[in-house]
């Protein structure tokens, strides 16, 4: 099925997903756009994280996953040759489930992306950089008297959120969130949403969860997967208050899943 | 069903119980230490005769000289620079290649039948007998590539060969425990493979690789077939001053001494065993020393 929105940051048409034989994405079309966070739900192994995988080639890392059909940011194809993938990494950050900082210190941490990709002019600038980020990670306060310690030091949310700042420090068009607060605490995992409120609309977001409370808090827009298919996609309200679709009722209403 | 009977804790068959079990663990604890005994006590054995022959031994003449025919005149010095030299070599060939090995496995090669033919090949390479090498380094780099016999360069290169694998099979492992999450992290932010090789992977796995490095070595120290099948068993009277010159090291030297006929030099082979030890000995606490230090900095 297709969903379009107005002013899609990035696009994916007819994309399959396959691992060797098995095909954990079949035929997925969806926009994303930058004004909304956007959420994929649905129950565990149907499809949501290798999609969202998908938008920043994260699969290519997987021997035996394979891609098919069009994704593009900004309308320029992803797999196409003149689309580097580090760069693209780079446009489309990524936080992953499990906190994984660097074995490094917290300046590091966040450091290592403008470092890499020499987005800083200098020391001067790389230390604005790492300061900004961690500012709008909600971080800077807890960490600005300890950017030496080691980044694994911190508390799983600290880190969790350690991870995002990392993410932002390299000045990315779109984050993907794979389940970013699922080995969080519950005042960990509030501190990760409304973060992500704060965000919204700077950064074009998809997150993936697996708790339908946190997709009706956090996003205007949500996508439902079912056995690797996009059930419904549409705003929030919607899908929660008025699915379309009976495979979505019965999932919302916690029939399965 | 009938009501089962409560079970009497404090009952004879309860105590019997109680009274094997810790008859076991006696036994057991007995057993282990015995063992531990044992060898520690050939150590012993080995560290005190060694001692009592060789220390008298360990003279100012001994340390600085090289080998001679006369045992009073005999010294040290000439084959442990060739040690020193051998090991040398062997270190700045096996460690380079083995750690890109290691890598390359790990890291880049597609999971195929070749990788898996390599992937057995060096398992049992680790595993070859040490004179083969040794056969292997006078065919190719004596007989084939004329390098120069008895010296240092082709001991190095031979033990090399020999230590190599080691090497591949624990910096594979080491870059194998490196957490998946780690590598998701840097390439998550746009890092290269090479990035995530070279700024992540490598520094996390380097306690690792210097811990099987260091094995290595010491292993190839020790080795002495090897060594005597490209002539580094010949009569040295002056140290090497490189690594073409002809040298022998400690354990083909004290090989040498021990099959003297002359009684003095009884005495310089266990000194000389002593220093071999000492040697040994300082190398893994400079492994145990690097490991700590990089440990420490994750």
């Amino acid at each position: 099925m297709n969903a379009e929105a107005t002013n899609p940051k990035m696009t994916a048409r007819g994309v399959s997903v396959y691992y060797g034989a098995k095909q954990a994405v079949k035929d997925v079309s969806i926009d994303v756009s930058k004004e909304h966070v956007t959420a994929f739900i649905g129950p565990s192994g149907c499809g949501k994280s290798t999609f969202l995988r998908a938008f920043n080639r994260m699969n290519d890392t997987i021997p035996g996953a394979r891609v098919e059909g069009a994704i593009a940011l900004d309308g320029e194809d992803i797999h196409s040759s003149g689309m580097d993938v580090v760069q693209l990494r780079a446009r489309v950050g990524m936080v992953f489930q499990k906190p994984n900082p660097f074995p490094k210190s917290i300046y590091e941490n966040v450091a290592y992306g403008p470092r890499i990709h020499g987005l800083a002019a200098g020391k001067a600038d790389l230390d604005a950089i790492v300061e900004k980020s961690l500012r709008r990670a909600g971080l800077w306060d807890e960490v600005k008297d300890r950017l030496k310690e080691s980044g694994t030091a911190l508390s799983g949310g600290q880190q969790q959120r350690l991870c995002i700042a990392r993410a932002i420090a390299v000045d990315p068009e779109v984050i993907l969130m794979d389940e970013p607060a699922s080995a969080l605490d519950p005042i960990a995992t509030a501190k990760i949403e409304e973060l992500i409120h704060e965000l919204r609309g700077r950064y074009a977001i998809v997150i993936v969860t697996h708790n339908m409370q946190q997709a009706a808090r956090v996003s205007q827009k949500t996508a439902f997967f079912h056995l690797g298919e996009l059930v419904e996609y549409g705003e929030t309200s919607e899908i929660f208050t008025n699915p379309k679709v009976p495979r979505t009722k019965d999932y919302i209403t916690g029939r399965y899943g | 069903m009938t009501e089962r009977i409560p079970t009497d804790w404090a009952g004879a068959a309860m105590q019997r119980r109680i009274r094997k079990r810790y008859a076991a663990e006696r036994r057991f604890r007995l057993m282990g230490l015995l063992a531990v005994l044992l060898s520690a006590g050939f150590l012993a054995f080995l560290l005190i005769t060694i001692g009592i022959k060789g220390l008298p031994g360990l003279t100012g003449t001994f340390l600085a000289g090289s080998d001679a025919t006369d045992p009073e005149l005999a010294g040290i010095w000439g084959a442990f620079k060739g040690s020193l030299l051998t090991v040398g070599v062997t270190l700045a060939i096996a460690f380079p290649v083995g750690v890109l090995t290691a890598v390359y496995l790990e890291e880049y090669a597609p999971r195929n039948r070749w990788t898996d033919v390599i992937e057995v090949s060096i398992n049992n390479l680790a595993a070859v007998p040490s004179i083969i090498f040794g056969l292997l380094g006078l065919a190719v780099f004596l007989n084939f590539m004329h390098l120069p016999r008895s010296a240092p360069l082709v001991g190095g290169i031979t033990l090399a060969l020999m230590t190599m694998p080691v090497i591949v099979i624990a910096g594979r492992n080491a870059v194998k425990s490196v957490p998946p999450s780690i590598r998701d992290a840097a390439l998550g932010v746009g890092a290269s493979r090479i990035q995530v090789v070279f700024h992540h992977v490598l520094p996390l796995a380097l306690p690792g690789i210097l811990t099987g490095t260091i094995i290595g070595m010491a292993r190839a120290l020790g080795e002495t077939a090897p060594l005597l099948m490209i002539g580094m068993r010949a009569f040295i009277a002056s140290p090497p001053g490189g690594i073409t010159d002809p040298a022998t090291v400690l354990p083909v030297q004290i090989f040498l001494w021990s099959d003297e006929v002359s009684h003095g030099f009884v005495e310089k082979t266990s000194a000389a065993i002593i220093v071999l030890l000492a040697f040994l000995l300082a190398m893994n606490g400079v492994a145990i020393y690097l490991r700590n230090k990089f440990e420490r900095r994750w």
